[in-house]
């Protein structure tokens, strides 16, 4: 035997996931007396029930979803912030949304469709923040439909979606196939904003404390490699790995050179007016209700006091 | 019964069909990926789809909308994951079927399924009910507490006026306080 603890970490497709990417291959996890297994997931819901049940140990998790799961997940750290984008279709750009929303009404045909990674996501706030700056009501204008992250470009070149928020790479992805352009980025929108966090099961907190604090400091390591800019190149070249996130690294690159933020500034750490800016949101969009008492939501679920000091 | 199987491999779709043998009428498709102009034209009973497929997400976020329409989902989840249907259907979290069930097992998951669905759109219903309720009661309060200030009366009083008002009107009470408290806002000039 190995003597090492074993650890199951689930993650998504997604430049983000690299923390956690770089503490494995780069063997952080060892470091820590971890031996840990990192499986590529398909979706966020199987996420999310997985870590809710303890059948993965932690995983790369939509910030929002872990606020909407009734307790059973915390956040001890940030996996990333800012990173993902607005995309809409080459038909699109240069357009006055709100003119394109009014004259497809007046004639008749149905609403544009924009797309999202999960109803509880940042990209649905963003989305929905944007599109309210440009006249156009996201509850009534326009339909918001969810489509997992690695198939928006595939949906938007079948003339599906006309736009979407989604993570890097994907919004380099559909400008390098020449479908869409970037309008803005969530960095543009809010500086500094959420993103990925890694969320584990609540009793993984309570039994093994230990095991989790190991984990968390070699992610950390993961994410301040994942950060410098010498480390670039290594860090794309594991990121575009067909058993990571699968994608060109031209595409990879642009994110990584601009928006993500891993670790700097204090980016790892889970900060609980991160957790009340989205339970405001959440109350918004109607996936939280408005008595419910955010302050102890958010005690409850951000965990500073796990993350090592 | 109309059942639509997202799964990129087929066997999966033969063994439903199998194991539904003898429902009539029975429909069963199966789609490779999920496609909603597909699912809105076949409007299945249930969908049965792969917990590997990453269009998961998409038919989760079907559920909580109120267009649409929402259908019982059923999943199947690999054998590579140990443990994790047992974990799940005992957390109360979705409908998780461990893969490589015999066909004879079939009907009785679905037949659970959607009877566990039908259940759960009555609970949102119900409870929609009952915040439209509370909420009624609230007006009817605030009702009571305008009449108590403008006509003097006591708080029985004002619900005895009140009752009396939705009786002569043949109105809900909750109807008859809002709009009580709609023409008292038009008269103090809050609406034009």
């Amino acid at each position: 035997m190995s003597g090492l603890s074993e650890l199951r970490l689930g993650f998504i497709p997604l430049t983000d996931c690299a923390p956690l990417v770089a503490a494995q291959d780069l063997g952080f996890f060892e470091d820590e007396g971890l031996a840990v297994e990192l499986v590529r997931e398909a979706s966020w819901a199987t996420i999310r029930d997985k870590v809710a049940v303890g059948a993965l140990d932690g995983a790369h998790m939509l910030a929002p979803m872990a606020l909407a799961a009734d307790g059973a997940i915390l956040i001890p750290m940030a996996l990333n912030r800012n990173g993902s984008a607005i995309t809409v279709s080459t038909a699109l750009v240069g357009a006055n949304l709100a003119e394109v929303v009014a004259a497809r009404r007046a004639s008749g045909q149905g609403p544009l469709t924009f797309a999202v990674v999960f109803p509880e996501s940042m990209h649905n706030y963003l989305l929905r923040g944007w599109l309210s700056g440009q006249g156009v009501d996201p509850d009534q204008d326009v339909r918001i439909v969810v489509i997992p992250p690695p198939r928006m470009v595939e949906r938007m070149r079948a003339g599906e979606i006309d736009g979407f928020c989604v993570g890097a790479p994907w919004n380099a992805v559909a400008e390098a196939e020449g479908l869409g352009r970037i309008q803005v980025t969530a960095s543009q929108l809010m500086p500094g904003g959420p993103d990925k966090v890694l969320g584990v099961p609540a009793t993984l907190a309570e039994q093994r404390p230990d095991d989790l604090r190991a984990c968390l400091r070699a992610v950390i390591r993961g994410a301040a490699w994942a950060d410098d800019p010498e480390n670039r190149d290594d860090l794309i070249a594991i990121l575009a790995h067909p058993d990571r996130v699968d994608a060109a690294p031209a595409a990879i690159v642009r994110a990584l050179e601009s928006e993500i933020v891993f670790h700097r500034d204090g980016a790892s750490l889970p900060r609980r007016e991160d957790g009340l800016w989205i339970a405001a949101q959440m109350v918004r969009c109607g996936q939280l209700d408005a008595g419910a008492d955010f302050d102890a939501l958010v005690t409850r679920v951000y965990r500073p006091d796990l993350y090592p000091a | 019964m109309r059942v639509l199987v997202i799964d990129p491999d087929h066997a999966r779709a033969a063994l439903v069909a199998a194991g539904l043998q003898g429902v009539e009428p029975l429909e069963v498709r199966h789609a490779t990926l999920y496609d909603e102009a597909e699912v809105l034209a076949f409007m299945p009973d249930v969908v049965v789809i792969a917990a590997e497929s990453p269009d998961r997400d998409t038919l989760e976020s079907l559920r909580e909308a109120t267009e649409g329409a929402p259908r019982p989902v059923v999943m199947f989840v690999d054998r590579s994951e140990p443990g994790l249907a047992e974990q799940a259907v005992r957390a109360g979290v979705a409908a998780y079927v461990v893969d490589g069930l015999a066909p004879g097992r079939v009907r009785s998951i679905l037949d659970v399924a959607m009877s566990r669905f039908a259940l759960t759109q009555q609970l949102r219903g119900d409870l929609a009910k009952a915040k439209a309720d509370l909420e009624s009661r609230k007006v009817v309060d605030r009702a009571k507490g305008l009449l108590m200030k403008e006509r003097g009366l006591d708080e029985d009083g004002a619900y005895r006026l009140l009752r009396k008002l939705a009786m002569d009107r043949g109105k809900p009470i909750g109807v008859v306080a809002a709009d009580l408290l709609a023409f008292a806002g038009v008269l103090r000039g809050d609406a034009s």
